[in-house]
C-alpha cells in the first residue's frame, strides 16, 4: 500500500515535472536580444552600425543559440540615458534573454542600473566610460570594448613612440571630457610628457579657429584632441583648413577612422588615432567577417560594426556553451571566458571587473586606393594586452 | 590684434549666416521658424548632392537656396497660411513637426552616415595675417556674410519690394486694400529665409558636420543672435553676430572658461531688461 502510494505520488511529480517541463519549453522558443542603441541624430549611424554587426554574429551562427532562433528587439535610445532606460525597461518588460547597448556612457550607466535589479545580463560594445567595469561595475554588465583607460595608454605610448614632448590639449568641455583628459595628463607625464597648455571648448562648439590659432601659435609638437563625433570633425575640418596636421601631430581617441573620413574628407590624411577595431586585422576569423560583412551589406565593416560582432559572437558562444537558460549560469561562465575566436586575436574577460582584455590598435589616415575607401587607416602601432590594462585588484 | 578680429568677424559671419533666415522670417511674419536648422541641414545635403552630380562647388551654392527656397514656398502655402490667425504655439507645434519629417527624409534619402562637402578650389590653404593664419576659405565666409548682410538690408530697406514686404507685414489689411496680394508676398518671405537657410548650410558644409540632426546643433546659437539681436532686426542680427564673435576670439585668449558664461548672461540681462535687442535702434524699428 505504501509502496503503491509511493509509486502513484512519483507518477503525479513525474507528471507534473512533465507538464511544466513542456511549458517550460514553449516559453523558450525563441532567444530574444534587446538592442538599446542610437538610432536617429547625431549617433545614429553608430547604432546603426552596431545593429549591423550583432546581426550578422547571429547570422554567421546560423541564427540560432541554445538550439532556438535568437530574435533581436531594437528601440531607439535617442542617446539620451532617460530614453534609453525607458525603451531598456520595455524591452525588459517584453521578455529578452539579454540587452545590447548602449552608444554613450552615460545611458549606458544608466541601463546598468534596471538590468542589475533584474539580472539580466547586458553586453557593452561601445561605452568607454572607466565606471561602467570601475566603480558602477555590476555582476550582470560585460563590456568586450576598449575601455577609457586603455585608450589612454595608446594615446601615451603613441606620444612617447613619435617623440613627442610638448602636447597641447584640447578637450570637449562635458564630465567624461575632463575625466579623459585628467587620465591621459597622467599618463603622458608618466612618458615625460609635457602638457604646455590645454582648451576646453563646450560640446558642440561651432568655431575653432580661435584655438586652432592659439595650437599654432604654441610650441607645442602635438595636439591631443579629447572630442567625439560632430565636435571632433569641426577641429579637424577647420584645423585642416590652416593646415595644423602638416605643423603638428594630431591624435585623438577615436578621432578618426574612414567613417569620420567620409565626413573630414582630404583633411584627414595624417590624423592619428586609437582604434578599437579595423577591418585590417590579419586573422582568419577577422578575415571571414569582414568578407561576410561586405557580402551582406556592400561596404566593410568599421569599428562600431565590428566590435558589436566580436562582443555579440562571443557572449553567445557562452552562452550556448552553457547549455542553460538561467541568466546566472551565462554571468558565471563569461566571467571566466577566454576567446580565442575574437576578430581582434584572443580577448580574455576579467571576472574582477568584467572588462575584455585585448590588443590595442593605433592607426593614422591615409589616402586609399580603390576598393579601400577614399580616408583609409593604417594600422600603424599595435600595443599588446598587458601594456594596456593593470592587473586586477 | 588684428589676426584676432579678423578670425573674430569671420566667426560672426558665420553666425550671422546661420540666423539671418531665422530672423528675417520672425521679422516680416512674425512666426518662430523652429524648422530653420532643418532647413539648414537640407540645404548641406542638397549642396552635397548637387557637388556629387556636378563637382561644381558653384552650382551647389546657387541650386541649393533655389530648391529649398521652393520647398520653402510649399511648406507656407500649405501648413503656415492656415495657422497666421491663431495662436503662436500652433506654428511652433507645426514648424517643429517639420523637423521631424524633414529629419526623417534627409535619413531615408542619405541615410545617417556623415557627408563632406570639400573646399573648392582655390580656396585651400591659409593666409598670414599679422601673425595669424587665417583660412582662404575664412574670408570667403566673411565676404559672403558681408554681402547677404548687405543684401538683405539693401532689399528691405531701400526697394520697392522691401517697401512693399515691410507694408504688408505691419499693416497687411491697408496694403490688402490697394491691390497688393499679401499671401503672396509672405509666401515670397518665407521662401526667401528657407532659401538664405540653405545658403548657410552649403557655405558651412565645408567647416561644420553634414549629418542627419546637424539642424539642431546650430538652432541655439542661431537664437542667441537673433535675440542680441532684437527679434527679427537684421542689422541687430549682424551687430550681435559679431558681438558674439569677438567675445570668442578675444574671449579664448583672456578668460576662456568664462565665454559661455557671459554670453549667457548677456542673453538672459537683455531679455530681461532690453526685450527689443541689444542693438536695436529703437523698439518698432525691425530692419
Amino acid at each position: 500500500m505504501k509502496n503503491g502510494h509511493g509509486s502513484l505520488l512519483a507518477a503525479c511529480v513525474a507528471g507534473l515535472m512533465a507538464v511544466s517541463g513542456s511549458a517550460y519549453a514553449a516559453e523558450n522558443t525563441e532567444f530574444k536580444v534587446g538592442g538599446v542603441v542610437a538610432l536617429s541624430g547625431a549617433y545614429g549611424v553608430i547604432g546603426e552600425a552596431m545593429q549591423k554587426g550583432a546581426e550578422l554574429a547571429v547570422e554567421m551562427r546560423g541564427g540560432k543559440v541554445l538550439g532556438v532562433p535568437v530574435v533581436f528587439q531594437w528601440e531607439d535610445s535617442e542617446t539620451k540615458p532617460q530614453a534609453a532606460v525607458q525603451k531598456a525597461t520595455r524591452l525588459m518588460a517584453g521578455g529578452v534573454n539579454m540587452l545590447f547597448g548602449a552608444v554613450s556612457s552615460g545611458s549606458t550607466l544608466a541601463v546598468m542600473k534596471i538590468t542589475e535589479r533584474q539580472k539580466i545580463p547586458l553586453l557593452v560594445t561601445l561605452s568607454a566610460s572607466d565606471s561602467i567595469t570601475g566603480e558602477a561595475m555590476t555582476r550582470y554588465t560585460f563590456r568586450t570594448s576598449n575601455p577609457v583607460n586603455m585608450e589612454n595608454q595608446m594615446m601615451a605610448k603613441f606620444a612617447s613612440r613619435d617623440g613627442l614632448k610638448k602636447i597641447y590639449g584640447v578637450v570637449a568641455d562635458y564630465g567624461v571630457g575632463r575625466e579623459m583628459w585628467d587620465n591621459l595628463k597622467a599618463k603622458l607625464k608618466d612618458q615625460n610628457v609635457e602638457i604646455i597648455a590645454e582648451d576646453y571648448p563646450p560640446l558642440g562648439n561651432k568655431d575653432y579657429s580661435i584655438i586652432i590659432d592659439k595650437v599654432l601659435k604654441s610650441d607645442a609638437d602635438g595636439v591631443a584632441m579629447i572630442m567625439t563625433g560632430g565636435d571632433a570633425i569641426t577641429f579637424l575640418k577647420q584645423s585642416g583648413q590652416v593646415g595644423l596636421k602638416d605643423q603638428k601631430a594630431v591624435f585623438g581617441t577615436m578621432v578618426m577612422d574612414e567613417l569620420m573620413g567620409k565626413a573630414v574628407g582630404n583633411m584627414s590624411y595624417g590624423v592619428n588615432s586609437t582604434l578599437r577595431y579595423h577591418y585590417s586585422i590579419d586573422n582568419p576569423n577577422n578575415n571571414a567577417f569582414v568578407k561576410a560583412f561586405q557580402e551582406k551589406y556592400g561596404e566593410l565593416p568599421n569599428q562600431f560594426a565590428g566590435e558589436a560582432y566580436d562582443g555579440m559572437a562571443w557572449f553567445l558562444d557562452v552562452v550556448d556553451s552553457t547549455g542553460s537558460w538561467d541568466s546566472e549560469d551565462w554571468v558565471n561562465a563569461f566571467e571566466n571566458s577566454t576567446y580565442d575566436k575574437s576578430i581582434e586575436g584572443t580577448k580574455v574577460m576579467r571576472k574582477c571587473d568584467h572588462q575584455a582584455a585585448q590588443i590595442g590598435v593605433f592607426g593614422k589616415a591615409v589616402k586609399g586606393e580603390a576598393p579601400m575607401p577614399e580616408v583609409t587607416m593604417e594600422v600603424t602601432h599595435r600595443f599588446d594586452a598587458d601594456l594596456l590594462f593593470p592587473a586586477c585588484q | 590684434m588684428i589676426g584676432t578680429i579678423l578670425i573674430g568677424l569671420s566667426v560672426a559671419m558665420l553666425l550671422f549666416l546661420l540666423a539671418a533666415g531665422l530672423t528675417l522670417i520672425f521679422g516680416m511674419l512674425g512666426v518662430i521658424n523652429f524648422a530653420h536648422g532643418a532647413l539648414y541641414m537640407l540645404g548641406a545635403f542638397v549642396a552635397f548632392e548637387v557637388y556629387n552630380q556636378t563637382q561644381s562647388f558653384c552650382a551647389a551654392l546657387l541650386l541649393a537656396p533655389i530648391l529649398i527656397a521652393f520647398l520653402g514656398a510649399v511648406i507656407e502655402f500649405f501648413l503656415l497660411r492656415p495657422l497666421y490667425d491663431r495662436d503662436h504655439v500652433e506654428q511652433l507645434l507645426m514648424t517643429f513637426g517639420l523637423i521631424l519629417i524633414l529629419e526623417e527624409a534627409v535619413r531615408l534619402i542619405w541615410g545617417l552616415g556623415y557627408r563632406d562637402l570639400p573646399l573648392p578650389q582655390g580656396f585651400d590653404g591659409s593666409i598670414p595675417v599679422m601673425g595669424s593664419d587665417v583660412a582662404v576659405y575664412r574670408i570667403f565666409l566673411l565676404a559672403t556674410g558681408v554681402a547677404v548682410g548687405a543684401g538683405l538690408f539693401w532689399l528691405i530697406e531701400r526697394t520697392r519690394l522691401g517697401m512693399v514686404l515691410r507694408a504688408a507685414m505691419s499693416h497687411p489689411a491697408m496694403v490688402r486694400a490697394l491691390g497688393i496680394r499679401v499671401d503672396r508676398v509672405r509666401t515670397v518671405v518665407f521662401a526667401l529665409g528657407a532659401a538664405l537657410a540653405a545658403l548657410a548650410g552649403a557655405v558651412a558644409a565645408p567647416v561644420l558636420p553634414v549629418q542627419v540632426g546637424m539642424g539642431f546643433t546650430i538652432i541655439v546659437d542661431c537664437f542667441v543672435v537673433v535675440i542680441l539681436g532684437g527679434l527679427g532686426n537684421i542689422r541687430g542680427a549682424i551687430a550681435a553676430a559679431i558681438f558674439l564673435g569677438l567675445l570668442q576670439a578675444f574671449g579664448q585668449h583672456f578668460f576662456p572658461a568664462w565665454i559661455e558664461v557671459v554670453t549667457y548672461t548677456t542673453l538672459i540681462l537683455v531679455l530681461l531688461i532690453r526685450p527689443q535687442g541689444l542693438f536695436s535702434l529703437s523698439a518698432g524699428r525691425k530692419a
